[in-house]
């Protein structure tokens, strides 16, 4: 269907409000309408996260072999059908120089921002999802997506800096309902128009962005830096906005899922079970259809309670408690709960490879980080954290290696993940953790 | 509780009835700091609302996570800011709440009526928003703030043919913005310091006595200046205490005091605990505050005798896991009284208590000992050393450790493990008799459970014994005054200085340490408004350019 000024006009008269001049529609049918009206849309590469607590088991999930075609371990055996597309981390390095090692904590932000956190449960800079959506997530609804796995609205570990996380969603019903309810525009609906209301709410978000010098002034530093956050965040839904303004695109071949019902949320291994999965395929389909370019998942907090039904020890508990098993040389009941962490790693990576787009998948033109606080939980080990990569970037990241750190920053992986996004950025991270060498023979 | 839906709703009105229409704020005189910015809370939001658009407006949505800094929530709220998030589903929630303030239901409540439905009416929408604007900013706005809201209402009511749609996306404009969102504490140069601005103190006093925003009266003596006078003050907040709304506000100080949001999270193995339930985890809330409620404002009791008391609230599904009877056909909830023997003591003991600060599947008595050092004492736990080797002590050849002590005495063998857990596990293990969800035991795992502890080289025995030590301690009293002020001030409870509490903490033990005087002679002195001068204008610019 063409879009012609008549088209909206009648829109504005059906009882919809809307102060849009004239000249503004022309720009709008000009610009944006026709260049969509146009077929053959470029697929985009999306960046997620994946973050889990508590570590893994040395013992049981570095290959033996390192570079391209490793052995699969024990701990990884969920990966199996994944194994060619996802790249494992051994012995990469948290370094902390003089700042302290806040337990759960600098693991989690030295990934996150390449620097040592000064502060508990604060981020030094803008966490990596932050920068690459900054780049990569313009034309898209949402800059990035959070969500979090076991029910806890305060799992999320992405943020513009100090201590604001973007708050997840929580359930496979809030994160069905956030991408696919109210303000969803279904690309497979062939009578798309855009809908006036949304002219208004930017004339609307245009009169409080105009106070923003003002309020602005008389300001401390940090209070700055926070009413800053303020504002990107409203230009961030301005873009939205604009968004909505587009005729939406499918890019891959996707049917838009039906609502989810209300689940269990829970710590348990056997919700997660159900909930993971449910919120994998919600978000292979939201990347699928632009919705978001960025995700960011949590399995869990760092200090992971997730349990066994059952077993009165929960998962951060059993690292701390648990003898290590003599003749094993490791923990038996924590390195169970570690294979959980890996199998949901690997529903999330299934969820994305089974979305066929263009000659391949949403998991090739996709990279996915999976990260966790601490490689040995037992004693908040910072060296050797774990690490993989899932995806090849639309086919700029090689896959399927083994690279073993020794004891090099975890920076270099963050530095890579962002050049793999084709980003210009020669350097990244602070004091040790500064590097301008990115894991070169993962670059393709 | 349609009795306080009413009562919420004539203070609606009166917030209204009450303003001056036409004040326009003078532009800032140069003098005057932002000090603090404040994040809305949840609750403070929901309140807000209610008092200026009528308590039967729904408001939908999720507001940004927060942070325990100090022990307290509210001292988060001047480290956060709004995410994109946070955003989108404010400007939603913003949508939804002018939405209903303008349908033709509630529209009668508005103070004034345009000429026509149909299209703008400039003088009518003028009036609106800045009466409104006042109450959201909690000040009244500049002229820089309302003309340009003014306009846009007027526009869309043109171009829709239709007055309201015009004001209802003004208000739109007014809840999105930051002045709302925020509090934006004002302060001016007072001796070294700086003190805070009459609409600051306004927000300050109400926030912390009401958890809400100002009403019309303190905007009034916010607008005279008498707020900038101590007699101005006192009037105020005596006027604020003698309210019933009071106990909204300390609801909310004690909910986050008592860290009972963490029952949100809780989740218990269902395997091993089947009678837990989410129900539980909140009626186990209402239990704690209508315990401390009771006892502390309505009875005027000693903010001690919350360590030992045996009066509590129970419901039905609460007596079932005390394991004791419930006959009451008056209502959900009855009060109780534990017999001496059941061993239970004031909050240690409530389920609240003793199930937050236990793993999904049993008791932990770290947990419980951190938390009750942490809460009561406001001496929170130092972070273990890093790279600290917990397996040492974990004996791989003799894991047949029995009872939780047995376990845990290894801990503290260990130097490193021991300068923190010598602390908090006597006081955790005291309450050993009591299992992951309150539940009372005398066995684990067939042992007899030894509950004796110490504390500040104090030994004592068992929940009672724990809570007698703890009534005793002067330390607890200290807490609660301390964690009040930071909690009204949002400031980190750690960094307050002994000195700045000291006048009103002679009140409050003068008093015999009831908690209406504390919060009267905390919330009338100097201190309470007082905020250090800003820092110098260079750092405030390098720091910008690096960002």
């Amino acid at each position: 269907m063409a879009l012609n000024r008549r088209f909206l006009l009648r829109g504005l008269s059906q009882g919809a409000a809307a102060i849009v001049a004239l000249p503004y529609l022309d720009c709008f049918l000009d610009g944006k309408g026709e260049a969509l009206a146009a077929t053959g849309q470029k697929i985009p590469t999306r960046f997620g996260t994946y973050f889990w607590g508590c570590g893994l088991t040395k013992q049981l999930y570095v290959p033996k072999k390192e570079g391209a075609g490793y052995d699969l371990p024990p701990q990884l055996a969920s990966l199996e059908p994944h194994k060619n597309k996802v790249t494992v981390f051994s012995g990469m390095r948290a370094i902390v120089d003089d700042s302290p090692n806040y337990q759960h904590w600098t693991g989690v932000a030295a990934i996150n921002t390449g620097i040592a956190p000064a502060k508990t449960g604060q981020f030094e800079s803008e966490t990596i999802d932050q920068t690459i959506a900054a780049a990569i997530s313009r034309g898209t609804r949402f800059k990035s997506i959070e969500v979090s796995c076991a029910g806890n609205k305060n799992e999320s570990y992405s943020s513009l800096g100090g201590a604001n996380t973007n708050p997840p969603e929580v359930s496979p019903l809030g994160l069905y309902t956030r991408l696919f309810g109210p303000g969803f525009q279904d690309p497979s609906k062939g009578d798309w128009k855009p809908d006036p209301q949304v002219l208004v709410r930017q004339s609307v978000l245009s009169v409080v962005a105009d106070d923003r010098k003002r309020l602005m002034m008389h300001l401390g530093a940090g209070d700055r830096a926070r009413m800053e956050q303020y504002f990107t965040s409203l230009r961030e839904l301005e873009q939205t906005l604009d968004f909505q303004l587009q005729r939406p695109a499918m890019i891959a071949d996707v049917k838009v899922p039906v609502a989810p019902g209300e689940m269990p949320l829970n710590k348990s291994v056997i919700t997660l079970r159900e909930v993971v999965p449910a919120l994998s395929r919600l978000l292979a389909i939201g990347l699928a259809t632009n919705q978001t370019r960025v995700f960011n998942m949590a399995l869990s907090e760092p200090g992971s309670t997730i349990f066994m039904p059952g077993d009165s020890k929960p998962f951060h508990q059993a690292t701390h408690e648990e003898p290590i098993d003599a003749a094993l040389g490791y923990q038996v009941v924590t390195s169970k709960f570690s294979n959980y962490s890996m199998v949901f790693y690997a529903m999330l990576i299934k969820a994305l490879d089974e979305v066929k787009e263009g000659d391949g998948t949403l998991l090739d033109h996709s990279l996915v980080l999976a990260y966790t606080d601490t490689s040995f939980a037992k004693l908040h080990a910072l060296d050797g954290i774990p690490m993989l990569l899932a995806g090849s970037a639309g086919g700029r990241l090689k896959t399927g290696y083994h690279i073993n750190g020794t004891g090099e920053p975890v920076s270099r992986v963050g530095l890579t993940v962002q050049q793999a996004m084709g980003m210009p950025v020669d350097s990244w991270g602070k004091g040790s953790m500064a590097t301008k060498k990115p894991i070169s023979e993962l670059l393709a | 509780m349609r009795r306080k839906t009413a009562f919420v709703c004539t203070l609606a009105g009166t917030i209204l009835a009450g303003l001056a229409i036409n004040s326009v704020a003078p532009a800032a005189e140069g003098k005057d700091e932002v000090t603090s910015l404040r994040l809305l809370s949840e609750s403070e939001y929901r309140n807000s609302i209610a008092d200026i658009f009528g308590p039967d407006i729904t408001v939908q949505g999720r507001f940004e996570p927060e942070r325990r800094v100090g022990g307290l929530l509210a001292a988060s709220a001047t480290l956060l800011s709004v995410t994109p998030a946070g955003l989108e589903a404010s400007s939603k929630m913003a949508d939804s709440i002018a939405d209903q303030a303008v349908s033709p239901k509630n529209r009668e409540r508005l103070s004034c009526k345009p000429q026509t439905a149909t299209s703008a009416d400039g003088k009518c929408s003028t009036e609106l928003l800045q009466r409104y604007g006042m109450m959201l900013f909690r000040r009244p706005l500049t002229k820089d703030e309302l003309a340009p809201r003014v306009a846009l209402a007027n526009k869309l009511a043109d171009s829709s043919h239709d007055f309201y749609a015009g004001v209802r996306q003004s208000l739109v404009s007014l809840l999105a913005a930051p002045p709302f969102l925020f509090r934006m504490e004002r302060a001016v140069p007072a001796g070294k310091d700086y003190t805070l601005d009459a609409y600051g103190r306004a927000a300050r006093l109400s926030y912390m006595l009401w958890d809400t925003t100002p009403d019309a009266e303190l905007l009034k003596a916010a607008a005279s200046g008498a707020l900038n006078t101590p007699e101005g003050i006192t009037e105020q907040v005596d006027r604020l205490m003698a309210s019933p709304r009071l106990e909204t506000g300390m609801r909310a100080f004690y909910a986050d005091f008592l860290q009972l949001d963490t029952l949100g999270d809780t989740t218990k193995d269902a395997l091993i605990y089947p009678k837990y339930s989410n129900q539980i985890g909140q009626m186990a809330q209402e239990e704690t505050l209508r315990t401390v409620v009771d006892l502390t404002l309505r009875k005027n009791g000693d903010v001690r005798d919350l360590m030992t008391t045996r009066t509590t609230f129970i419901s039905r599904p609460l007596a079932s896991i005390y394991g004791v009877p419930y006959s009451f056909d008056g209502g959900e909830w009855m009060p109780y009284q534990f017999p001496e023997s059941a061993g239970r003591s004031g909050l240690l003991t409530q389920i609240s208590t003793l199930g937050m600060f236990s793993h999904p599947g049993r008791s932990s008595p770290t947990k419980r000992g951190v938390a009750v050092m942490d809460i009561f004492l406001c001496e929170p736990t130092p972070l273990p050393p890093a790279n600290v080797d917990f397996s040492i002590v974990n004996d791989v050849n003799n894991p047949n450790l029995r009872t939780v002590r047995q376990r845990l005495s290894a801990h503290a063998t260990n130097p490193a493990c021991a300068s923190c857990h010598t602390h908090s596990d006597p006081i955790g293990l005291s309450l050993e008799r009591f299992d992951s969800i309150g539940v009372y035991r005398a066995k684990e795992n067939g042992d007899p459970i030894d509950v004796s502890g110490t504390l500040s080289g104090k030994k004592f025995d068992g929940a009672l014994g724990l809570g007698q030590v703890l009534h005793d301690n002067p330390k607890f009293p200290a807490c609660v005054a301390r964690k009040l002020f930071s909690y009204g001030v949002g400031t980190d409870s750690e960094t307050v200085e002994a000195s700045t509490l000291k006048t009103a903490y002679k009140t409050f033990a003068d008093s015999g340490y009831r908690v209406r005087p504390l919060i009267r002679a905390l919330a009338t002195s100097p201190e309470f408004f007082s905020v250090p001068a800003p820092v110098a204008e260079e750092t405030r610019t390098a720091n910008n350019d690096a960002k």
